[in-house]
């Protein structure tokens, strides 16, 4: 069994609470001073929590769970990076055409026939459109399908 | 007399058509998103959280929907405990014991009936202790200073994990990480910035919404396809319903001491739902002696943790309502909601906003009525939707959910926030760092903050004023076992859960 998760998280945590901890130290105190608790007395507070749970974390760590590897981790990548790109092109492409692909890919890299994955894309993207454009009257961007 | 009065004025609020139907709505919803496998009903009600604001609801609209969506998703959850012995949470384990069997007997139908009876049962039990009690203490909070309530707060981070957690320091570090997060933005008393690093959209901190479902609904896709779930599970076979009146007399016992033992262990602090069903299940194993066939499919061993879940579920309420701090993960994102629509949660919302919680309280009396309603003639509806593959259901749910944060701002810098708050959300469920302390932590930093100041400032700086009176170190003193019980008990009493689920099978 390996303990190595959470003693490289540890580090991790108490390096953020270090940097965290110096950084409240640098927060400008406005006129007045703010009274005995100033804007950096909770932080530096909360540094020190963390610092400390992280030291026991490296101490006292539990066993490991095991990380995607291969194809799994590259998948989850995949995601990830369609989500991203969804949210760049919703302003420009607009939402059906967006959502289409978003929905079909994502449902086609989870294993779905491609054939049904895009009508799923499609179906999801028009009935999501309908709902809160017409039923919810949210405007969502259009983008490529904009007549004017 | 008081109480009887304001509950009937909830009624009034609660049963306008349209929140009856938005009530309905968030029944079957719930219901939907429980019933997906894996799916707990904390993540449930957190992807439902955007749909509520983009509807523009009122606060107490919004507020009646997502308390029902919270009832229908731990009813659905029971579906896949039952149908697929997969819990959906963790409470929803002792359930698989005597469900599994039935549905292997062919009895999923009437499993599935029960434990709706039982729910109601359980729930109904619980919204009486919350109408006696909730008033009782929310007038008792009210002598409370600044120094018990933050004394009260760290009570809350403590017994998060509850005793049945697994490492009660990834609790405490968690809490940290989200109050951390909380004191991003201008201080609200001092006018300082802190920690924006000069970027415009960090000026009003991190929003919680965005955080709620990034952590939540995205870490879940990714897990989805790490587990590659996606042609979900297609061996679920259903028989038709043949239950008697009878049948449903003789498990009311069992349901009602379920329901009393479930609420009690809801609105202790840390106990939680998980003890609630685990208690209920193990008092009533006892009670019922050698009469029982608990574990091979015995109707009261599905009733009782059903009764004692949902008894425990709304008697959390009763601290999330009454001081403003949850007992459970799934409290925890209601009063995520609650702050959001600009209510603050504590003794003082039953005087400003009585229409409120005493709407709420009603709503969750019907909307367990409605779920019964609902279920027993519709679950064959609900089991077809289990069958639906989750590589259909997940991209489409999630893709909803970013919809819907985006047509709350209208701005992809959120999105991509929630995009990250999703990958680290996976990774700190990898590393076992619980996500609810983190969201109770954004939620409640800026409260927590506040009352330090203000115990601090009347004592002019002595930090000795946090435990200076007795009831102040009466809940230092809880806080304290709350982090320390979990070592001494916690490990013997998941043994004991794991054990009973081994030997069930």
């Amino acid at each position: 069994m390996s303990f190595l998760n959470d003693r490289i998280f540890g580090v991790l945590m108490l390096l953020l609470a270090v940097a965290y901890g110096w950084q409240a130290q640098q927060i400008p105190v406005s006129f007045g001073g703010g009274g005995p608790v100033g804007p950096s007395t909770f932080p530096t507070l909360l540094a020190v929590v963390l610092a400390l749970t992280s030291l026991y974390l490296m101490v006292r760590p539990d066993p490991d769970n095991a990380w995607p590897l291969g194809r799994t981790l590259l998948e989850m990548i995949i995601a990830v990076l369609v989500l991203i790109v969804y949210t760049l092109t919703l302003e420009p492409i607009g939402f059906p055409i967006a959502t289409t692909l978003g929905v079909a890919i994502l449902c086609w890299r989870m294993g779905a026939p491609l054939l049904r994955a895009g009508l799923v894309g499609v179906c999801g993207a028009a009935i999501g459109y309908a709902l809160f454009n017409y039923g919810l009257e949210l405007t969502l961007p259009a983008g490529l399908l904009e007549f004017q | 007399m008081d109480t009887l009065n304001a509950l009937l004025a909830g009624f009034g609020v609660a049963l306008t058509p349209m929140n009856l139907l938005l009530a309905l709505a968030g029944c079957f919803l719930g219901t939907l998103i429980g019933a997906l496998p894996g799916l707990g009903p904390a993540n449930g009600v957190a992807i439902l959280i955007p749909l509520a604001f983009t509807l523009g609801l009122p606060p107490e609209s919004a507020l009646i929907m997502l308390t029902a969506v919270y009832a229908g998703a731990m009813y659905g959850g029971r579906i896949s405990s039952i149908l697929l012995n997969i819990p959906g949470d963790e409470p929803a384990m002792m359930t698989c014991l005597d469900g599994y069997p039935m549905a292997q007997q062919g009895k999923a139908a009437e499993a599935l009936a029960i434990s709706a009876v039982a729910s109601f049962v359980g729930s109904l039990i619980a919204c009486v202790g919350l109408i006696l009690l909730a008033p009782l203490l929310a007038r008792f909070a009210l002598t409370f200073g600044a120094a018990e309530y933050f004394a009260l707060f760290v009570l809350a981070f403590a017994t998060l994990g509850g005793i049945t957690g697994k490492n009660p320091i990834k609790t405490l570090m968690a809490a940290a990480l989200g109050l951390m997060m909380s004191t991003i933005g201008i201080d609200i008393s001092t006018g300082s910035q802190r920690f924006t690093f000069g970027i415009l959209e960090l000026y009003e901190g991190i929003d919680f919404i965005i955080a709620i479902v990034g952590l939540f609904a995205i870490s879940e896709l990714l897990f989805f396809i790490e587990r590659r779930a996606g042609d979900g599970d297609s061996s679920v076979k259903m028989n038709r319903l043949k239950l008697r009146w009878r049948e449903i007399v003789a498990v009311l016992p069992t349901s009602l001491r379920s329901g009393v033992v479930g609420f009690i262990s809801g609105v202790l602090p840390g106990a939680g739902a998980s003890l609630g069903s685990f208690l209920s299940y193990t008092v009533e194993k006892r009670m019922l002696g050698s009469k029982n066939r608990f574990g091979e499919g015995d109707p009261r061993g599905v009733a009782a943790p059903e009764a004692g879940n949902n008894g425990a579920a709304n008697g959390a309420l009763v601290p999330m309502l009454t001081l403003g701090i949850p007992g459970s993960g799934t409290t925890a994102v209601l009063l995520a909601m609650l702050v959001s629509l600009n209510i603050t949660p504590g003794p003082m919302m039953f005087q400003q906003h009585a229409e409120i919680v005493w709407g709420v309280i009603a709503a969750l009396l019907i909307g367990n009525l409605l779920l019964l309603l609902l279920n027993i003639p519709m679950v064959g509806l609900f089991v077809k939707i289990l069958s639906v593959p989750p590589k259909y259901l997940m991209p489409l749910v999630t893709l909803v959910a970013i919809v819907g944060i985006y047509s709350i701002s209208h701005s992809t810098f959120d999105l991509y926030f929630m995009i990250a708050f999703g990958v680290l959300g996976y990774l700190l469920r990898k590393l076992e760092i619980p996500l609810v302390p983190i969201i109770l932590g954004l939620l409640l930093g800026p409260e927590m903050e506040k009352n330090l100041r203000h115990a601090l400032s009347l004592s002019d700086g002595d930090w000795s004023v946090l435990w200076s009176t007795p009831l102040s170190v009466t809940i230092w003193a809880i806080a304290l076992l709350g982090l320390i019980l979990p070592w001494l008990v916690g490990p013997m009493l998941r043994r004991r859960m794991e054990a009973k689920r081994h030997n069930g099978r």
